[in-house]
């Protein structure tokens, strides 16, 4: 059994800390650190924020504030929320910004986020058109951050930097971490063009784009992975502003966590088959090269490597368990002498030590780029300590799925 | 602006890569070489302990029986090079050899000691309570590790307790010897107790009945202080 744990785990931790300190290199890129400098623009082009949403009663007022709230010239903002045929009252609650003079509301029947995207480019005539999820809120510079970054005809598409909006539970907590090393990961990889996804809450993508490379599509309930590889297929360049910070709401339910990811990485899978061509191939660079088959790679490896770390885990759990109940629990719990001699020194124990200290790292990088205030403690505790419990579940079911293919809408 | 070429960062970060694994292979490798010569240095300490011991066993008949402790250090020694063993047979495994010749030797001065002990309490009247103690770690013996944790629980709570324990499969002439001596047979765990043995218990009540009655007590009557 240590064997075939050997077996795994070397390969395994190898190439995790080679992407790891690629992503480190990167970080250190003379573009990275020249986008950490922000360099004010003088010039404001004209922008539109579209706001698909459906049955978002609940949080579209405040989405919407927030964008009307943004440190950018009124007439250069327009916003476009458009109400994909919602059944709850979104329509009621859109109405108080129906005398709002930047502000287009359209109503269409339901037909799927891609749809209302494309419905709100169609009417949009600004130069630049930027989509904001109904669930997301916008720090108020996080435009001008944005835009500084269009700063080579050649970038078709610039993201934002984002985090959990108001994070107070467990999961949500454990969320923020994961965010927070989102950000250091595609601040860095934008450095080297290796970004393949421009998240829904407030990517703004230069309009002549969608002219050039059609609109939005279905794209396996994922539109915005789809969007970033044909971007990329045409060698479109796909920037990353880690000081416009936008904030998201983040599943409240380990059920709800599991199925969006679920729908994130079958989304992953299938458009990264329908662009295959990308993979592996040398004129996409770190894109095709390393960050799409490493993405690939930790799908399957997660699924292989922690149902391996979670049976080793539950073993010496249960042989805890096992000595507790044999003899007096005051001789359990009594303090140990500290002795250099029992410390944990094997190679499995220092590399993942090394790969974990990494991972810290980069989450606290990406609170402090994206000036994120949070508590980090809790974050990172609950990510140490669930991350890698729920993670293989999403990963197995959407590889299962994938296999199989089952096809789920978007909400399933 | 177009993107660098990827292949230097690629080529450099496989180049800290394995030079992150290259030293974490060193440092691990150089702690449980630490391990070993701490292990050996023990060894060697009780070894010079065991001959101390014997000398003055050979100096009683001069000398008086006041002189020789039941508790010597020797005891602690052995409970100290004993949990070290065990670590490092966990980090290093139980096929590596320097484990296994360690381990040889552990059995060894185990039996030296536990001769010379009982020696020395037949001559000046001692009452320490001897458990022998047999185990297997080929996977043949599922209880063995409840058992030990048992009987290292034991011994840290009755300092007159002199546990010696032997791996039941390990090629040492002088241990073949003493399971052939005492016929112990090959159903792990086992325990000799004052000549008793038995087998197969590894629950706490269990171990403790097969001690004499009145032998299990934190503190020990017999013990003669050291002057």
């Amino acid at each position: 059994m240590e064997d075939i744990v050997t077996f795994f785990l070397y390969p395994f931790l190898f190439l995790a800390l080679y992407f790891e300190v690629f992503l480190i290199l990167s970080f250190f890129d003379a573009d990275a650190r020249k986008r950490r400098r922000r360099t004010p623009s003088v010039i404001f082009p004209s922008v539109s924020v579209i706001i698909p949403c459906y049955n978002e009663e609940r949080t579209i007022v405040a989405t919407v504030d927030s964008v009307l709230a943004l440190d950018y010239p009124k007439d250069k903002l327009s916003v476009i929320v458009v109400d994909d045929g919602s059944t709850d009252s979104t329509f009621d609650a859109l109405a108080r910004f129906s005398t709002t003079s930047n502000i287009r509301i359209v109503h269409k029947e339901n037909g799927g986020k891609h749809t209302a995207l494309n419905a709100g480019i169609e009417v949009s005539e600004s130069e630049f058109v930027g989509c904001l999820d109904a669930d997301s809120f916008v720090a108020p510079d996080a435009l001008t951050a944005v835009m500084e970054n269009f700063d080579d005809e050649r970038i078709g598409a610039v993201t934002a930097a984002m985090s959990v909006h108001a994070p107070r539970t467990i999961l949500e907590r454990m969320q923020q971490a994961e965010y927070l090393l989102g950000i250091t990961m595609r601040h860095a990889f934008a450095a080297v063009n290796g970004l393949y996804v421009t998240p829904g809450p407030f990517t703004i993508y230069r309009k002549k784009i969608f002219d050039e490379l059609g609109l939005f599509k279905p794209a396996h309930n994922t539109e915005d992975m789809e969007i970033a590889l044909r971007l990329q297929r045409a060698h479109w360049r796909i920037q990353n502003a880690p000081q416009a910070r936008v904030y998201t709401k983040a599943p409240k339910t380990v059920f709800g966590l599991i199925k969006q990811r679920r729908r994130w990485t079958t989304g992953f899978l299938r458009n990264a088959m329908d662009y295959r061509e990308l993979l592996a191939n040398p004129r996409y660079e770190t894109l095709g090269l390393i960050v799409l088959p490493f993405a690939i790679f930790s799908v399957y490896s997660r699924i292989v490597i922690l149902p391996i770390t979670w049976g080793q885990a539950l073993q010496s759990f249960f042989q805890f368990v096992r000595h507790t109940l044999e003899v007096p629990l005051s001789y359990t719990f009594h303090l140990p002498s500290i002795d250099w001699f029992f410390a944990p020194t094997s190679m499995i124990a220092l590399l993942g030590t090394f790969a974990i200290l990494f991972t810290l790292t980069f989450i606290f990088v990406g609170a402090y780029i994206s000036k994120t205030k949070t508590h980090f403690g809790a974050s990172i505790v609950w990510y140490l300590a669930l991350y890698g419990l729920i993670a293989p579940v999403w990963m197995i079911l959407s590889v299962t799925d994938v296999a199989r293919g089952v096809r789920r809408g978007w909400h399933a | 602006m177009k993107p660098k070429p990827t292949l230097r960062n690629a080529f450099l970060a496989f180049v800290i890569t394995g030079a992150i694994f290259g030293t974490g292979f060193w440092v691990s490798n150089s702690i449980n070489n630490l391990r070993i010569n701490e292990i050996q240095n023990i060894e060697q300490q009780i070894g010079i302990d065991t001959l101390s011991v014997e000398t003055q066993f050979e100096l009683l008949s001069r000398l008086s029986c006041e002189y020789v402790n039941e508790n010597t250090e020797l005891s602690a020694e052995l409970n100290t090079l004993a949990s070290r063993l065990d670590y490092t047979e966990t980090q290093l495994g139980s096929e590596n050899p320097q484990v296994i010749q360690l381990k040889s030797e552990y059995s060894l001065l185990e039996i030296k000691d536990y001769l010379l002990m009982q020696e020395i309490a037949t001559k000046c009247h001692l009452k320490p309570v001897f458990v022998l103690y047999f185990y297997s770690n080929r996977g043949d013996c599922p209880e063995c590790d409840s058992a030990g944790h048992v009987l290292t629980y034991l011994r840290e709570t009755y300092p007159q307790l002199r546990v010696y324990s032997f791996d039941y499969n390990l090629d040492v002439g002088a241990l073949k010897t003493l399971i052939s001596v005492d016929k112990i047979k090959n159903t792990l765990p086992a325990f000799v107790v004052d000549g008793k043995i038995t087998y197969g218990v590894s629950d706490l009540a269990s171990i403790e009945k097969i001690f004499p009655p009145g032998k299990l007590s934190t503190t020990t009557a017999t013990t003669t202080p050291k002057k």
